[in-house]
């Protein structure tokens, strides 16, 4: 099997090759089915970029993140103060709150939002978050899961000191560097199975067979 | 059957095991149907037979899945199998005999596990529900038998060349042993918890992709270009499909489990994969919708094409929802809804059905030499199925966005149902609508086999479509 490296782009065959391989795709009837050796169109090619692009950039940690304790720290420290208390009910209170911690700007405002919760959610993880706190720990490496606070299951990078991990959610993880080697390997070998093949811009004779 | 059983291999005529399989195939789907509207019945009225915990939803449901899975979509594989692998190799079967060994142990074994199943002996894992004892018999009498009958026939080719359609049929049997094998430890080593959940959808994700979605597409690369005369468009996209089903469906399936306490690489990894599934699709559609030009007329004219090309055309949605549903940005919304259900449909009544059912009727009618006995029935067959179908798809895919809508505002359970019972009942009339046309297939299918017109030699079936 002679391997031929000189114009990797038209083939990876040798003539004698190709022509062997010619000689088979239009000498054979396949149970009266015929190929032929069109290339990809150049707009599906241009998709499967965008498909490759797309999948990286929608499936981002970003767009998913989940709740975590420091989110809801600013909540927290609104609960006991009187305004809060002054009001009568819960739906109140809760408005309140949300609306004080978005006048004075968070960053966590973006997650906020997309994790409203209520009065009673809040009274539920609030011992929890005053007790982490009070303990030096981080809060946003622990998720809220219903009316617990937990420690967030991302593997994360070892701190310089190398004392433990931090576990915040990324924007990018050793999946994606898998992903990354997949597809590129993917590509790669595609690229040489197809190019093993007589250039595209032969067509087979179907009549010879057929 | 039971002569060709212990039958010399030589006195078995060729095709008798894809025969066997058809018909297996086509009465499968009738009962898994009937099951499934049986069900979607009892969704949209509950005081619907009551009374009996057999007839009972948690007894039903996984009998019906069963059913159309194992009983309807890999028979009629089997029966494509049977046929298309060895005319593709200009060659007969490797073993009648094993052929029509394996659709005998196939039908008694799935009977007996689907018995199982309806008395409450399962494993409790969707997909994968039946118990372990009935997961070696369906590896040994089922998978192994199949594969072994494939791979032979395949390596006894009098070909030099390997067409597209044998490449998917040969790494699809290869590559659902190791899924029935690996999918199921967890039954065999009591594996429990996260483990177990993992590869019960490690399991689920694999059947689909490395089973169902490959072979279906096989089907198509063998009857648009057998049909239409036309060369298949390009060998090179073939390359590009096959290879990437094999390395972007077969990845660790943990975007099923999104919010489950996976490490979250390994969800990061899995979903990248999982919209990289519209690679293969892309290829697939684009192949044979090419494949097509210029013979267009028989998406409308022949019925084997109608049901192909819908399949291929289902293709296209499929993938979109298969790909996005998954990410992080979209699963919390409709994940545990009637969305998913709604998609599975999507896949197996759509997308696959559509493919086996050209397969089924092509094959009956190349290997019996009769042919269809009436292509109106086959037509009504066919608009039954797609409105059916679609009735079922769109109806459930609202419902599963009220479900999700529901979740996320915390909206009364009871409210939710009030809100999806139209939705429920339109499922069932799609459901009947399936079953209804199945109903008509296995008679039609019947009627060709005892007093179909006899296709002269030489001639195929769909040339004399519309000879009297």
């Amino acid at each position: 099997m002679v391997w031929v490296f000189n114009n990797p782009l038209y083939s990876l065959s040798d003539e004698e090759q190709n022509v062997s391989a010619r000689e088979v795709w239009e000498g054979e009837s396949l149970g009266g089915i015929m190929e032929d050796n069109n290339r990809l169109p150049q707009p599906v090619v241009w998709l499967l970029g965008l498909t490759i692009m797309t999948a990286f950039m929608i499936t981002f940690p970003l767009w998913g993140q989940r709740p975590n304790g420091a989110m809801y720290e600013e909540y927290v420290a609104l609960m006991d103060t009187p305004e809060v208390q002054a009001l009568s009910d819960d739906k109140a209170k809760m408005k309140f709150i949300v609306d004080k911690v978005k006048s004075q700007g968070s960053v966590w405002a973006a997650l906020q939002e997309r994790h409203p919760l209520e009065m009673d959610d809040l009274r539920m993880i609030k011992g929890q978050i005053i007790e982490l706190k009070n303990a030096g720990k981080n809060l946003a490496e622990f998720s809220v899961v219903g009316d617990k606070m937990v420690m967030a299951n991302f593997e994360g990078n070892m701190l310089p000191d190398g004392s433990r991990r931090e576990r915040l959610q990324p924007w990018w993880d050793k999946g994606y560097t898998i992903d990354v080697f997949y597809v590129t390997y993917f590509c790669i070998a595609v690229m040489i199975a197809v190019k093993r093949l007589p250039n595209h811009e032969w067509q087979p004779d179907h009549d010879k067979a057929h | 059957m039971f002569k060709y059983l212990f039958a010399k291999g030589d006195d078995i005529p060729r095709g008798t095991a894809a025969v066997y399989f058809g018909i297996s195939s086509i009465i499968w789907f009738v009962i898994g149907t009937g099951l499934g509207s049986f069900n979607a019945a009892k969704l949209a009225f509950p005081d619907f037979v009551t009374g009996s915990e057999f007839f009972s939803f948690g007894h039903m449901r996984q009998v019906h899945v069963m059913a159309v899975i194992f009983g309807w979509i890999s028979m009629a594989f089997a029966m494509a199998m049977m046929y298309i692998t060895p005319a593709l190799g200009n060659t007969k079967l490797w073993s009648e005999k094993l052929g029509v060994w394996n659709c005998f142990l196939w039908n008694v074994g799935l009977s007996l596990a689907l018995c199982l199943l309806w008395a409450g002996i399962s494993s409790g894992r969707e997909y994968s529900d039946f118990p372990w004892f009935i997961d070696i018999y369906v590896l040994a009498f089922i998978g192994i038998p199949l594969g072994l009958n494939v791979w032979m026939t395949v390596i006894k080719r009098r070909t030099q060349g390997i067409y597209t359609t044998n490449w998917f049929f040969a790494g699809a049997v290869f590559m659902v042993w190791i899924v029935l094998f690996v999918g199921n430890l967890p039954e065999y080593f009591q594996l429990t918890g996260l483990t177990e959940a993992y590869l019960t959808w490690w399991f689920a994700h694999n059947v689909l992709g490395l089973w169902i979605t490959p072979v279906a597409a096989a089907i198509a690369y063998y009857t648009v270009p057998k049909i239409t005369g036309n060369p298949l468009y390009s060998h090179r996209i073939g390359h590009l499909h096959f290879w990437s089903v094999v390395v972007f469906y077969s990845t660790p399936a943990a975007h099923h489990l999104m919010s489950s306490p996976l490490p979250e690489w390994l969800k990061s990894f899995a979903s990248v994969e999982g919209v990289l599934i519209l690679v293969p699709a892309i290829a697939f559609v684009s192949n044979l919708i090419l494949t097509m030009t210029g013979k267009w007329h028989y998406f409308v004219d022949n019925v084997e094409t109608k049901f192909t090309m819908t399949g291929v055309l289902l293709a296209i949605p499929l993938n979109m929802q298969g790909g996005f549903q998954q990410t992080r940005a979209i699963n919390w919304y409709i994940h545990g809804t009637g969305w998913i259900v709604a998609h599975a449909h999507l896949a197996l009544l759509g997308f696959s059905t559509f493919l086996e059912a050209s397969a089924v009727y092509y094959g009956l009618q190349t290997i019996m030499r009769r042919k269809l006995y009436s292509l109106a029935l086959a037509n009504f067959h066919f608009w039954f199925l797609l409105i059916g179908f679609c009735t079922y798809w769109i109806s459930m895919t609202i419902a599963g966005l009220i479900q999700g809508a529901a979740k996320i505002y915390e909206v009364p359970y009871i409210d939710t149902v009030i809100a999806e019972h139209p939705y429920m009942i339109a499922r069932w009339v799609g459901g009947t609508m399936v079953f209804t046309g199945n109903c008509v297939w296995l008679y039609n299918m019947w009627m060709t086999a005892r007093e179909g017109t006899l296709i002269p030699e030489g001639r195929l079936p769909h040339e004399l479509a519309y000879e009297r």
